[in-house]
């Protein structure tokens, strides 16, 4: 399979008034086409601008560098018209609240063919049977009906759904999800993930999952990448993961999802401590102060990325059941 | 037990979905409705003619054979008054909150969806508008604009102009603050970073995404402004520098105000309706900015 998109060496750094944020750090990805891969991490991590800073949506205070290659082309010397046609019909995003990302004043018929219409040219009739078609896809009973309806008369769910048809609707190759399911409820969660997973394969899209937790990604994706701090702290098939953690970073946060097994009261695992100020430069690991097997030498030096074989990646010099 | 089909048999109760709006809703807007027409047709109401003085009936009381609400104390009679003051103090509100509304909100938008320097220099001038109380800063314009003495007094149309002027560019930061908070919010929206990634022009966006987001604010507010507008402009010509010659609400109540023991309607009426329309706008207003605000119901 061919790769879709390939980030080298990215990094992201806002300009503030107490200096240099950097959020994300010399960040290699690679996706291929179809495949899906998590991004996980807790808030603050960097995951939300990776994905942005991919699409080239980064407000004016930041500044990207390194290299985005897409389809075999380098998205960042591409001029800001190339990159708008490849919004939508290449990359398209589904965002973090479907509660508050669509106009309450317009009908969804409105706001679902607005990118038809404009994008692919269609005219007002074809676009409204293509948009009868996507809200079947997505599974949105009587769909006719749903055109005329406003945002506020459905649902979260529903809305995501909506979110989701508008992403698809000029077949992109490559699908943002943004959190999809942080602002729904646990069994609608389930049902969106299912959908996006259903629709990834039917269309052949590659898929960048962003989430903070493991477990949504478990079942739905190819690879995972972990960030801490914006850097890349484990990359690996979702399988080997699971099975064969490395960073200490990865089991912590795997231990802090809930679990049925454990007796009622139990207190969930926290990661004790705060994410390190991404103004400063401080040497060493930046999981140093939290991490549970810290040794002197994570203090002084960063670990550097280790190929663990099998396109398995970690950075950490104490790697949970030793190295390789 | 009851069988199947009787159950479906059963009749359906069909609950009527009728939103019920308040009462004082009906009487709010049949009164603004009222007034409003009165400003626009009153001129064709056949009264006896409001700048003509009676002499035969100086000062008599309310439900006079020929002078429903009397008259005061120069033979003026108080219904034609009325009827003409509606006139102008609706037109003064509404065209001062309409234009001054208009440009408030323009200003506001454009500069809270551009953001940058120009912005802060906006807000800056607004604030500095709006620390001066209403009042001071119309009799402020007017003193200035239109100034008059006993010697070179200033003409009429003259005064209604600057005190036109004066009222809008009271209103101009009043709306225009609504107006750029309400598009800070919804321009970091979503579906407007959408619609820009889709090369959308700005004021495109505006129109299609911000306006019909930031409307129903400015709707409310607007009415709620014209109540105060009728106020400021009662309270110019109390102080003698509004529209002279009791042509107004304002104006006839400044008039009347020496005769209160002998001619107390002379007072009462003109104060009646100035407070009934304030009311009636000010509720008026909390009932469009209630009704629409049902858009975005939250789950």
């Amino acid at each position: 399979m061919s790769v879709l998109l390939k980030l080298e060496d990215l990094s992201v750094s806002f300009a503030t008034p107490r200096g240099a944020l950097k959020a994300v750090n010399h960040v290699n990805l690679e996706l291929l086409k179809g495949e899906s891969l998590g991004v996980v991490g807790e808030s603050g991590s960097g995951k939300t601008v990776l994905s942005r800073a991919t699409m080239g949506l980064l407000p004016g205070t930041a500044t990207r560098t390194g290299t985005i290659t897409y389809n075999g082309q380098d998205v960042t010397a591409l001029p800001k018209d190339e990159v708008r046609k490849l919004w939508g019909t290449g990359m398209a995003m589904i965002f973090q609240d479907p509660m508050t990302a669509l106009n309450p004043v317009r009908r969804i018929g409105s706001q679902l063919t607005e990118s038809l219409t404009v994008r692919l040219g269609m005219d007002k009739k074809v676009a409204r049977e293509k948009a009868i078609q996507l809200l079947k896809r997505v599974r949105i009973p009587e769909p006719e009906l749903m055109l005329r309806k406003f945002p506020y008369q459905l649902s979260g769910g529903m809305r995501q759904r909506i979110m989701i048809a508008i992403a698809i609707s000029c077949g992109p190759e490559m699908l943002f999800a943004d959190e999809p399911t942080t602002a729904l409820d646990v069994t609608v969660q389930a049902q969106v993930l299912e959908l996006l997973s259903e629709l990834r394969e039917e269309y052949n899209m590659g898929m960048i999952l962003v989430t903070h937790d493991l477990g949504v990604v478990a079942g739905h994706t190819d690879k995972i990448a972990v960030m801490y701090a914006g850097d890349v702290v484990e990359y690996a098939p979702t399988r080997a993961l699971f099975k064969n953690m490395k960073m200490p970073y990865t089991e912590a946060l795997f231990k802090s999802i809930p679990r049925l097994e454990t007796p009622t009261g139990t207190r969930l695992p926290v990661i004790e401590g705060r994410l390190p100020d991404p103004t400063k430069n401080e040497p060493g690991c930046p999981f140093a102060n939290r991490c549970p097997y810290v040794q002197d030498k994570c203090r002084a030096q960063a670990p550097p990325l280790v190929d663990a074989g099998d396109n398995h990646f970690y950075r950490c010099w104490f790697p949970i059941g030793g190295g390789q | 037990m009851s069988n199947p089909t009787e159950i479906a048999d059963a009749p359906v109760i069909v609950i009527k979905k009728r939103r019920r709006r308040p009462f004082g809703f009906y009487i709010a807007g049949t009164w603004v409705a009222f007034v409003v027409l009165v400003a626009i047709f009153g001129h064709w109401w056949p009264t006896p003619k409001w700048d003509d003085s009676f002499y035969d009936s100086l000062g008599v009381g309310p439900f006079h054979r020929s002078h429903i609400l009397g008259t005061t104390q120069d033979g003026y009679d108080m219904f034609s008054g009325l009827i003409n003051g509606t006139r102008i103090s609706i037109f003064v509100s509404f065209f001062s909150v309409l234009v001054g509304g208009s440009i408030g909100s323009a200003i506001g938008i454009t500069s809270a969806y551009f953001r940058g320097r120009v912005d802060k220099v906006i807000v800056f001038a607004f604030n500095v508008l709006l620390s001066i109380p209403n009042l001071v800063l119309s009799l402020a314009l007017l003193s200035v604009l239109a100034y008059s003495d006993e010697n070179n007094p200033a003409s009429t149309p003259r005064r209604v102009m600057v005190l036109l002027m004066s009222l809008t560019i009271v209103i101009i930061p009043i709306l225009g603050r609504i107006a750029r908070g309400s598009t800070l919010q919804w321009s970091s929206r979503e579906f407007v970073l959408a619609s820009k990634s889709m090369g959308t022009k700005n004021f495109t966006i505006i129109g299609r995404h911000i306006l019909p987001n930031v409307a129903p604010a400015l709707l409310a507010i607007g009415f709620l402004a014209i109540g105060s507008i009728i106020i400021v402009e009662g309270s110019l010509a109390i102080l003698g520098i509004g529209i002279p010659g009791g042509a107004s609400w304002g104006s006839m109540l400044a008039n009347g105000r020496g005769n209160l023991e002998f001619s107390p309607w002379e007072v009462y009426m003109p104060a009646l309706a100035i407070a009934f329309t304030v009311i009636s706008c000010n509720w008026f207003g909390d009932y469009v900015r209630r009704a629409l605000d049902k858009r975005e119901s939250k789950i």
